[in-house]
């Protein structure tokens, strides 16, 4: 779905991207009022998203902006949710599974990193916090997702990032799934250690590794 | 005290107030914060460590034994009973909410709602009672009910129980160990209070976006009472710095950390700093963009530390001529590194950011509670390698400065001044005043610091 045109990017993917509230809340109720396909006023909030994850990664934006953007997809999304009846807002992005593994009930990253996942398109299984590696691989049948993110923000639980990995080779899962780790302990040394695919360094790029897997 | 364990004291304390205030010392003090590794190495659990006063000063003697030259031992700590008694809902104990080997953890939520600035910036004392204390104290979620008079009780008990263990274990610490501490007392900056305790961060960071001259107002508001009980609970001797944990400037964009959270957070700094006392800044996640900052307040009078998503030589490039900095060794790097690669990076460290003074080393904020102990050792022995700078400096402690004086507000604050009191007693008494106002103030204050130690 493009949400750029030859005279630039749609008005509200750049609300979005801006980071302006009030106008995306009265440009989705203007899309809404004029009947636009409810997928498509969702198209060019995902492209909002997008921008706004491309101006973090270029050190534009911080943290708290990723955070603002998230609470206004999300609220925009709320108005439209009622609209969608049947169709499906991933369309196809592929689903993530994502938690915060046992032992650990931190959950400011993970929350970030699932709504600019949902704002990339793809469908998200939020597995919550303290999730067992049982639980991981449980969601991994139930939905055949092929990435997983694990997050944590104690130290003391790299084992437990490990015991998730080593869950799906008993499983027999490992070759099907991508395990993604991120959280502010975690490094490549980390990874390396509980032998997971990918190391994210912070939300942003663990979305580009979820595009990449998805292409 | 023996001799031994004084000289051994004053040479600990005196390297780490050297290292503090950019000053030669002999080596790079080995003086981590938050050394968790020190409270489980004896085996104890880390519910006994919040449990037990007896077992937590044992765990920690058994450390120095086996590593005496650590310079010095964590003092800022929970005592579970005080936290049950009024049922504080901020946290998750071991043994009591999570397995006994877990790690506290802190439960954020919105204990105070979008709306409610005003009513905190007209009267914060009203507030607290109001609004925020029954959410956040679950003992105290019907006030004027029996249980909530009795939480307030035992919890003013438990007061007095705690600081007497905390008396005892830090005079034991010193006269048995010849251990300083490497903090005492402690606050938030006034933005980490809305964005921990109170709005938490998504609520506050909204309020950046949607109310910015509310929360700026908020901040301000919480400069007194920040200063008030960091220096309530700080040590009246001013040997030790006062700690602050800076929670969520790491969130903010260099803009947002200007307008919402350094000037107030400046202010309390100055306050303490204008009283005589150093501060010990864990400067949470990077503070890349934002530690400049830290050369607007006098030379070496706030240890910086550095954590692991935070570059330790850029640090050192930045402020590192002005501010004493802590750190350099990442958490993996304890629990899953090996000597080998401590020793290189401890060298690289001492060789780089101790270079010219200044320097603590340590982990990012923290020493794991599962570090390596033969990693732990590692790092002793590199410093001991490459961390000695002027051997033939004896460290010997500063002399303290006198009475605490703030010049900002009266201090400490209390909710009832004696002179109101006086008042409801007729104007004047008909014997001694001074014996009565003295332990009116005492209280007084006490109670209003126990007040706002829940917003940490």
């Amino acid at each position: 779905m493009s949400n750029e045109t030859f005279e630039g990017m749609h008005p509200l993917t750049e609300a979005l991207r801006d980071l302006d509230e009030a106008a995306v809340k009265c440009l989705v109720e203007r899309e809404v009022e004029a009947g636009t396909p409810v997928m498509e006023v969702v198209g060019h909030l995902n492209g909002g998203m997008v921008a706004v994850g491309r101006l973090f990664a270029e050190d534009e934006y911080f943290i708290s902006q990723l955070i603002y953007s998230a609470e206004i997809f999300r609220g925009a999304m709320a108005r439209l949710e009622p609209l969608l009846a049947g169709s499906d807002p991933s369309e196809g992005g592929g689903t993530v599974i994502i938690g915060t593994v046992k032992g650990d009930i931190h959950d400011i990253g993970k929350n970030i990193v699932v709504t600019l996942l949902q704002g990339a398109g793809f469908d998200v299984v939020d597995a919550g916090v303290n999730v067992p590696a049982e639980r991981f691989v449980e969601i991994v049948r139930e939905t055949g997702a092929r990435v997983v993110g694990l997050s944590a923000l104690l130290n003391f639980t790299y084992p437990e990032m490990k015991k998730v990995v080593d869950t799906f080779v008993e499983a027999g899962l490992r070759g099907e799934v991508h395990i993604i780790v991120g959280g502010s302990p975690v490094n490549e040394q980390v990874r390396e250690y509980a032998g997971a695919d990918s190391y994210a360094e912070d939300a942003v790029s663990g979305v580009d590794v979820c595009r990449e897997i998805y292409g | 005290m023996t001799e031994e364990t004084s000289e051994l004291y004053e040479r600990r304390l005196g390297r780490y107030q050297a290292a503090i205030a950019l000053e030669p010392t002999d080596r790079v003090p080995i003086a981590p914060g938050s050394n968790y590794f020190a409270e489980v190495y004896s085996g104890n659990t880390n519910q006994e460590t919040l449990y037990d006063p007896a077992k937590w000063l044992e765990a920690e003697m058994a450390f120095v034994r086996a590593f005496p030259e650590t310079d010095v031992l964590r003092n800022n700590r929970l005592w579970g009973p005080q936290l049950d008694a009024i049922g504080l809902r901020t946290y998750r104990l071991p043994g009591r909410d999570l397995p006994p080997r877990d790690q506290f953890q802190f439960v954020e939520r919105e204990y105070m709602m979008a709306d409610e600035y005003d009513a905190l910036i007209a009267d914060p004392l009203a507030f607290m009672f109001e609004c925020w204390l029954p959410r956040v104290l679950g003992e105290y979620e019907t006030p004027g009910s029996a249980r909530s008079y009795l939480a307030f009780l035992k919890s003013g008990m438990a007061q007095g129980m705690f600081a007497q263990i905390m008396r005892n274990r830090s005079v034991q610490l010193q006269e048995v160990c010849g251990m300083p501490q490497p903090m005492t007392g402690a606050f938030v900056a006034p933005f980490d209070v809305l964005a921990d305790t109170m709005r938490g961060l998504t609520g506050a960071i909204m309020d950046c976006f949607r109310q910015p001259d509310a929360v700026v107002a908020a901040c301000d508001r919480l400069v007194e009472e920040m200063a008030n009980f960091a220096l309530s609970t700080a040590d009246p001797l001013k040997r030790y710095p006062i700690f602050v944990p800076t929670h969520k400037a790491c969130f903010l964009s260099p803009d947002q950390f200007e307008r919402f959270y350094w000037p107030s957070f400046k202010k309390v700094l100055e306050i303490l700093i204008g009283a005589g006392y150093t501060v010990r800044a864990y400067l949470e996640g990077d503070w890349g963009p934002h530690w400049h900052h830290m050369l607007e307040l006098p030379k070496g009078t706030v240890v910086c530390d550095i954590d692991n998503q935070g570059d330790i030589f850029k640090a050192k490039k930045d402020i590192g001529h002005h501010q004493c900095l802590a750190g350099g060794i990442q958490d993996s790097e304890f629990i899953l590194g090996t000597p080998e690669s401590i020793r290189r990076r401890v060298r690289e460290l001492c060789e780089v950011v101790g270079d010219g003074g200044g320097f603590i080393v340590g982990g990012g904020c923290n020493i794991p509670y599962t570090t390596k102990p033969e990693n732990y050792r590692a790092m002793i022995d590199a410093v001991l390698e490459y961390g000695v700078c002027a051997a033939d400096v004896s460290p010997r402690p500063k002399a303290t400065s006198g009475a605490v004086t703030v010049a900002a507000f009266d201090y400490p604050k209390r909710a009832t001044p004696w002179e109101r009191k006086r008042e409801e007693l007729g104007g004047s008494v008909p014997g001694d005043e001074d014996l009565i106002r003295g332990p009116w103030e005492q209280l007084e204050a006490m109670a209003y610091a126990w007040l706002w130690q829940w917003t940490m």
